[in-house]
């Protein structure tokens, strides 16, 4: 009943009339002070999780595929359609891996080498590189490889030329010597930690190379929408082709990585708090400045009759519709200008800074609802805890207080 | 037939400032009767707005009783001694009396709105109160564009917008030139007695004092009825 009072008075607070324009301002200048405190959060988060997701995609996509599964020949034909056994699968291919060093006259780079089909760069795959040249395209006797342009830049390459490559050997009987090979692309995965170590080779090469029994395996690539579903995914086509397989899942190839993704979210995420908890405090002293400013009228309306939470509750509702505003207001220009956030990295990538190449600087825009829903909603009960506090205030002005004032 | 209003029993009140205390109410006997007007008098610093805050529930005293209506106001609590004043007093002080940022007609509201009236119907009553006092031209003006007397007509209005059962002013005249105030001293008084209500009243004015049905002196610390 007595909450018609309240919300009306905080109505007349956010809507200050006439001569107060002093408090117009104050109101305008904490929403946006709130604005500009959630800007950054809400892009840091975008860049963070879209950059993430960039990387662990790569990973899958280019190194370890979502499953491999450890049996020495191939299971399918490059044409074979694995959809029709698992429709949540997406490709299979055969692959043989192993590592090696690659030379040029003046340098080395330590690789691993993935010996693959043409087939293997599909739709999906190539959504994540670009190439020069004609990949894995056989000349001669030679072996066919695909450098990255950061190997081929360190090694002084370009295509059409050779290089030596030495295979570093399973066990100590191997004999090892050096081989050439033609250099037939290069590619760019736009993720610099990654190309550094990755050479494509030929399919048919490597297995000359690489004993298939301990270097072949066949690489599963399923749907986004399926990624937390591997261990079924392998029980199905167990069950299909009525064998069972040694498997391993991409989180275990990379698990340091993706332990860091997360580690260093939840750290962000804990840094984000804290500012959080800073705005929180930043919102209570509105409060306070607000009471502050209107301790003469806060008696009088206290000698009429309104009650200490009468008042508390005007207060507390201006200043969280003012932090509402303010929040509402800077998350909506952070996911504006995070969605935009592609022109600002290409910016930044030609801008030559340095430090760069370990970002990734072109991804998809991942936008985290849970994770802005959760910042905004700290946002909002931590300002209301600070806001009660600071409003323990209007309790301690008297009523009489207005009238000793002359 | 006359009613028992508000009752001092054996009141006292006293001011600790540092080590030194002061008695500025000792003993007080007085019993307001429903429908009257009272004015009381004294000299400066004799304890008269004491006495107000104390009869309105502003304050409470440091010995002794006040009842309103039979209920004991030392008993209330918080919450009920806020509802109190604002459904049984009306309120209206020499100066600092309105809200600055409030328009006319939003300053006769709020004791309304408090009680949980409807803002149409506050609305509506501050209308007719202010057309009352001739304001219904003034209904936007805040407070530092109307003249002295118009703000205290306000705050006339103010003071009965709940149709409380007692009015208490503290020199209602006492920062108004001499033809203001006669005007608020006639709108008071008649208004008071048009609505059947209760007046309780500190004026140095004797010209006031002598449209009240009673005349108290505050005096030594305690109330002597003037013939
Ligand atoms: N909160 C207080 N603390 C200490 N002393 C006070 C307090 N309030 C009032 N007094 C003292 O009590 C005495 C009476 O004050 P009061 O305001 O009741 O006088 P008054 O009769 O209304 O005077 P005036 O005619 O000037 O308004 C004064 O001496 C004043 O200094
Ligand atoms: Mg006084």
């Amino acid at each position: 009943m007595t909450m018609r009072f309240s919300m009306w008075l905080s109505g007349r607070l956010l809507v200050p009339k006439g001569e107060s324009k002093y408090a117009r301002l104050r109101l305008v200048r904490s929403a946006a002070l709130i604005a500009i405190v959630m800007i950054p959060l809400v892009l840091a988060l975008i860049f963070m999780d879209g950059m993430m997701n960039g990387i662990t995609d790569k990973y899958i996509l280019l190194q370890d595929g979502h499953i491999q599964l450890h049996v020495e020949d191939p299971l399918f034909d490059s044409q074979y359609d694995v959809s029709a056994i698992d429709p949540r699968l997406e490709s299979a291919d055969y692959v043989v891996s192993g590592y090696g060093i690659v030379y040029s006259r003046d340098t080395t780079a330590e690789v691993r080498i993935k010996g693959v089909d043409i087939s293997y760069f599909n739709e999906n795959r190539m959504t994540q590189l670009e190439f020069t040249g004609e990949p894995l395209k056989k000349e001669g006797s030679l072996a066919a490889v695909m450098l990255s342009t950061t190997i081929a830049q360190k090694l002084g390459v370009e295509v059409g030329q050779r290089v030596a490559f030495m295979v570093v050997p399973d066990s100590s009987s191997s004999v090892v010597r050096p081989v050439l090979a033609n250099v037939t692309a290069l590619y760019d995965s736009g993720y610099h930690e990654l190309d550094s170590s990755l050479l494509f080779m030929n399919r048919d090469d490597a297995m000359r190379y690489f004993p298939k029994d301990r270097n072949a395996y066949t690489e599963l690539l399923v749907s986004r929408d399926h990624v937390d579903d591997l261990g079924a995914i392998v029980a199905t086509l167990e069950s299909a082709m009525d064998k069972n397989f040694p498997y391993a899942t991409w989180d275990e190839f990379n698990g340091t990585v993706y332990q860091n993704f997360i580690t260093s979210r939840q750290v962000i995420l804990l840094v984000f708090m804290m500012i959080l908890l800073v705005a929180g405090v930043y919102v209570s002293s509105i409060a306070q400045e607000m009471i502050q400013d209107s301790m003469q009228s806060i008696a009088l309306f206290k000698t009429l009759g309104a009650t200490n939470s009468n008042l508390s509750w005007a207060y507390f509702c201006s200043v969280m519709v003012v932090t509402s505003i303010g929040l509402v207001a800077g998350v909506s220009l952070g996911l504006l200008i995070g969605s935009q956030i592609g022109v600002l990295l290409h910016w930044l990538g030609n801008s030559g800074l340095a430090g760069l190449q370990y970002y990734l600087l072109d991804f998809r825009i991942v936008i985290s609802w849970r994770d802005i829903l959760a910042i905004s909603f700290s946002m909002l009960v931590i300002s209301s805890v600070t806001v009660r506090l600071s409003l323990g205030r209007i309790r301690r002005i008297s009523p009489l207080e207005m009238l000793q004032q002359d | 037939m006359t009613k028992e209003l508000l009752r001092f029993h054996t009141v006292t009140k006293t001011f600790v400032s540092g080590q030194s205390q002061l008695v500025i109410l000792e003993d007080l006997d007085f019993v307001l009767y429903s429908g009257t007007s009272v004015a009381i008098t004294g000299k400066s610093g004799s304890g008269k707005s004491t006495l107000l805050n104390i009869a309105g529930g502003l304050d409470k005293p440091s010995a002794g009783s006040v009842s309103f209506l039979g209920r004991e106001l030392g008993a209330l609590n918080d919450k009920d001694l806020s509802a109190f004043r604002n459904r049984h007093i009306g309120f209206v002080f020499q100066s600092h009396i309105l809200l600055d940022d409030f328009t006319a007609l939003e300053n006769v509201c709020v004791p309304a709105l408090i009680r949980g009236a409807r803002q149409a119907d506050a609305v509506k009553r501050a209308k007719e109160l202010l057309d009352r006092v001739g304001l219904s031209d003034r209904l936007q003006h805040r407070p530092q564009k109307l003249s002295g007397g118009e703000r205290q007509r306000v705050a006339i209005c103010r003071a009965l917008v709940n149709a409380p059962d007692l009015i208490i002013a503290d020199e209602p005249t006492g920062s108004l030139d001499e033809e203001s105030s006669s005007g608020i001293e006639t709108l008071l008084t008649d208004i008071v007695r048009e609505e059947g209500k209760t007046l309780l009243m500190v004026t140095h004015d004797t010209q006031l004092a002598s449209r009240c049905s009673t005349v108290y002196l505050l005096h030594n610390r305690t109330l002597q009825e003037m013939e």
